[in-house]
């Protein structure tokens, strides 16, 4: 699946050509991702894949390798499908960090709604222009954005056998 | 009712009419019924005895449905798992009007308030089955949002373990119950306590 | 497309509400009346959808306002996969949507194994369409079950669950477990399909149409279910696209859309099976749409069986040691084996850096799962395509001019799963 990225701010204008010009009349999926501490830890040791080791990727013969730098903390991913035959999909990617917003995409697609209003409840990113930006899976009170990575489980710790 | 091996009614140690005056001749029921008859057809009970085993025989449930355990709930309705034959079809959509809390499925921090005010609603007697693990203890989901057991809200009389239930599992929880109740063991909130 | 592209969020020309488009708000000439009575369908409801929360604003026996309240079954699937080497995962996934669930694990499974660019065996593809299948037929007779109990066809109930345990009865057979099977793993099936199950499944393939059209004799011309199901609920083809709906709601709104014929998975395009469209979009066109869906996967079923029962001894899991664990009689005679176990168990098997989206046809309509791979043994980020989220956010468009029972009907009819709804 193709994967472009654009600029947070002209996010919308992405939108609007892919869905005018280019043909992409469904947006499946709007997700946000956290990339807070990635690449902290090398990627290391053998990557399975069904061919075996192979000469020309240094991680699969063990050697420590990092994953390549992403921009910014977080990444929202719009998913989008065009309904014709070989069903074409396309991912716009825009870059945000902390505080920044970013602007909604309600008008092209209605069904951006809830996608967007559950983003910004889970992962804290604000949307300018959505018509009713609030939280819809936590509790309205709930303090804190649980998918991001500084937030912990949460949980309780289980006690096994004879520990105090 | 009765379920002991049939004695003289002196066993009993009744203090009747009947028995402190032996010389007293039988009255006219006991003549149609037939005196050697009738201390094998009477059974004695006591009046929580009789009222234990209607409760048990008919012990309607709430429909309290929430996840995946929801569906092995329904399938005990079922015509295979019949439950009917235990006098619990009627599965009330009112607390008011059920006596059987099945809470089955997960239970989230914001799931927790309707639940409790559910089982507030319910009137006294009432119990709570527990079904499956994520009512029980939280299940698979150790994390931010799930009540880790729902016996931290309301008082639990049973835990059914698995994920899901299978129906037989559900049944047998349901008729633990029944005799627990038959035998006199109170419905949880008077052990432990209305949960804080 | 119809919506008109305008700050001011309109969407002229279609039914979709102006302002929030999950919101029917209560027309202008009506807000200060005092005959509008703002009731609460409250989690805790009758109809066994489990825990949706709508508050409506009725107008007499009209619903003039809706909007619905989620996140009361939300579990933090996502997060909590985070946590989970990736062989574990696959417990998590099947509980979303929990009555389609082979779905779910499957596009779970499939997006991993892309990324690893794993071969899977015929075997294992052919009986994960198989599997897939009867999930779909289990998935509309609960469908099927729960909505007519809810418009007051009691005796559906009982029909549509005789054959659901017939179902369960072949899941637990091959699998061990009834729901959740965790039947599906990276590289292919857990184990091998047990003997006595093809003979099983073709009774139930020869028995199903019959109680099909049982159905359809209760159903499809009684006349009080066509009073309360045509002409209720509509939702054009334009609506339906712009608010993103797949599956069985697209189709009925008259837009020929499957992923299994368009975008073919595993082995979907070596079998036949006929698509039903609908053009109407109303509650009678979607149920239309599953009940022929449920005759199509029959037979879907059938040639799935027929190329299974040809492949006996025929391996179910791939090969690749470094990612599938080994059959357990190796693990007495060779080392490199026992290693390998050792470090998947412990472990788990790495999958390379990337980020991938894969999607599938449940029985609700497109489920897709959205997968962050940082080159460790555990996901980075996991997000799944819900598509009852998507279907419950076209209920304020379904519901112009409805009465209350009108508004059971219709959110029987979009066959929202709150599991899946919530995460």
């Amino acid at each position: 699946m193709p994967t472009v990225t654009v600029e947070t701010g002209r996010i919308r204008e992405a939108c609007e050509h892919a869905r005018d010009e280019l043909g992409f009349d469904v947006c499946v999926d709007v997700v946000a991702t956290d990339y807070l501490d990635w690449g902290g830890e090398g990627v290391s040791g053998y990557i399975g894949t069904a061919s075996g080791r192979d000469l020309m990727h240094p991680m699969t013969q063990g050697l420590q390798a990092l994953p390549e730098v992403k921009p910014k903390r977080f990444s929202v991913s719009y998913h989008l499908l065009a309904l014709r035959r070989g069903a074409p999909r396309a991912r716009l990617q825009c870059w945000v960090d902390e505080g920044e917003h970013v602007p909604s995409v309600v008008p092209v697609w209605p069904t951006c709604d809830w996608h967007e209003r559950e983003q910004f409840d889970l992962m804290g990113i604000v949307f300018d222009g959505h018509p009713n930006l609030e939280r819809l899976l936590m509790p309205e009170d709930w303090e804190g954005h649980p998918l991001r990575k500084d937030y912990p489980i949460g949980g309780e710790p289980v006690r096994f056998s004879d520990e105090q | 009712m009765a379920d002991k091996q049939p004695t003289r009614l002196r066993d009993y140690g009744l203090q009747s009419e009947r028995l402190l005056w032996p010389t007293k001749g039988p009255s006219r029921f006991e003549e149609e019924l037939g005196l050697e008859e009738m201390e094998r057809a009477l059974g004695l009970t006591t009046l929580e005895k009789a009222v234990r085993w209607a409760q048990t025989k008919s012990m309607w449930p709430d429909t309290f449905g929430l996840a995946c355990c929801a569906i092995e709930m329904m399938s005990i309705v079922s015509a295979r798992y019949d439950i009917a034959r235990f006098g619990m079809e009627a599965f009330r959509s009112s607390p008011r009007q059920a006596d059987l809390l099945i809470v089955s499925g997960r239970v989230a921090h914001k799931m927790a308030a309707p639940l409790r005010q559910i089982y507030d609603q319910m009137l006294e007697p009432k119990w709570v089955i527990a079904m499956g693990v994520c009512a029980s203890s939280g299940g698979m989901f150790n994390n931010y949002t799930i009540l880790q057991g729902v016996d931290r809200i309301v008082p639990v009389d049973i835990y059914v373990p698995f994920c899901p239930p299978r129906p037989e599992a559900l049944m047998e929880g349901i008729i633990r119950l029944h005799e627990a109740h038959q035998a006199g063991v109170p419905p949880a909130y008077e052990r432990v306590g209305v949960a804080t | 497309m119809s919506a008109t592209v305008t700050p001011t969020t309109t969407y002229e020309g279609t039914r979709i509400p102006s302002r929030v488009p999950t919101i029917l708000d209560v027309p202008e000439e009506l807000r200060a009346s005092e005959e509008v009575l703002q009731v609460n369908f409250g989690p805790n409801h009758p109809s066994t959808h489990g825990v949706l929360r709508l508050i409506v604003d009725l107008h007499g026996e009209e619903v003039v306002g809706v909007s619905a309240v989620v996140g009361y079954l939300h579990t933090g699937f996502e997060k909590s996969m985070e946590s989970k080497t990736y062989w574990k995962c696959v417990t998590f996934p099947e509980r979303i949507d929990y009555v389609g669930y082979q779905n779910n694990e499957l596009v779970f499974v499939l997006a991993v194994e892309q990324l690893l660019e794993l071969e899977v065996p015929t075997k294992a593809k052919w009986m994960r369409m198989l599997l897939c299948e009867l999930n779909r037929i289990h998935s509309h007779l609960v469908f099927l079950g729960t909505s007519a109990l809810e418009l007051g066809a009691i005796s559906m109930f009982w029909y549509c669950f005789r054959e659901r345990e017939t179902i369960l009865d072949l899941s637990e057979l091959v699998t061990g477990q009834r729901m959740h099977t965790r039947y599906f793993q990276v590289g292919g099936l857990a184990e091998d399909i047990p003997q006595g199950f093809y003979p099983e499944c073709r009774k139930f393939v020869e028995w199903m149409p019959r109680a099909l059209d049982d159905y359809k004799g209760i159903l499809d011309r009684n006349e009080i279910w066509l009073e309360r199901t045509q002409g209720i609920g509509v939702l054009s083809a334009q609506d339906a696209v712009a608010l993103g709906q797949s599956g069985p709601n697209l189709r009925a709104s008259g837009v020929d859309w499957d992923l299994r014929r368009d975008q073919p998975y595993l082995h979907y395009e070596q079998v036949d099976f006929r698509v039903p469209v609908y053009p109407n979009g109303d509650v009678y066109d979607r149920y239309r749409v599953r009940m022929d869906e449920m005759a199509e996967s029959t037979n879907i079923v059938r040639q799935c069986l027929d190329r299974l029962e040809r492949m006996e001894g025929a391996p179910w899991i791939a090969d690749d040691r470094k990612v599938v664990l080994p059959p357990r009689e190796e693990l007495h005679t060779s080392m490199e084996s026992l290693i390998h176990h050792f470090k998947i168990v412990t472990e788990g098997f790495r999958v390379p850096e990337g980020e991938i989206y894969v999607a599938v046809e449940s029985p609700r309509g497109e489920s897709g799962c959205y997968l962050v791979s940082d080159g460790g043994p555990k996901p980075w980020r996991v997000h799944f395509r819900a598509p009852s989220f998507v279907a419950l956010e076209a209920t304020a468009t379904c519901l112009h001019h409805a009465l209350v029972a009108d508004l059971i009907a219709v959110v029987g009819s979009l066959d929202a799963v709150m599991g899946d709804t919530d995460r």
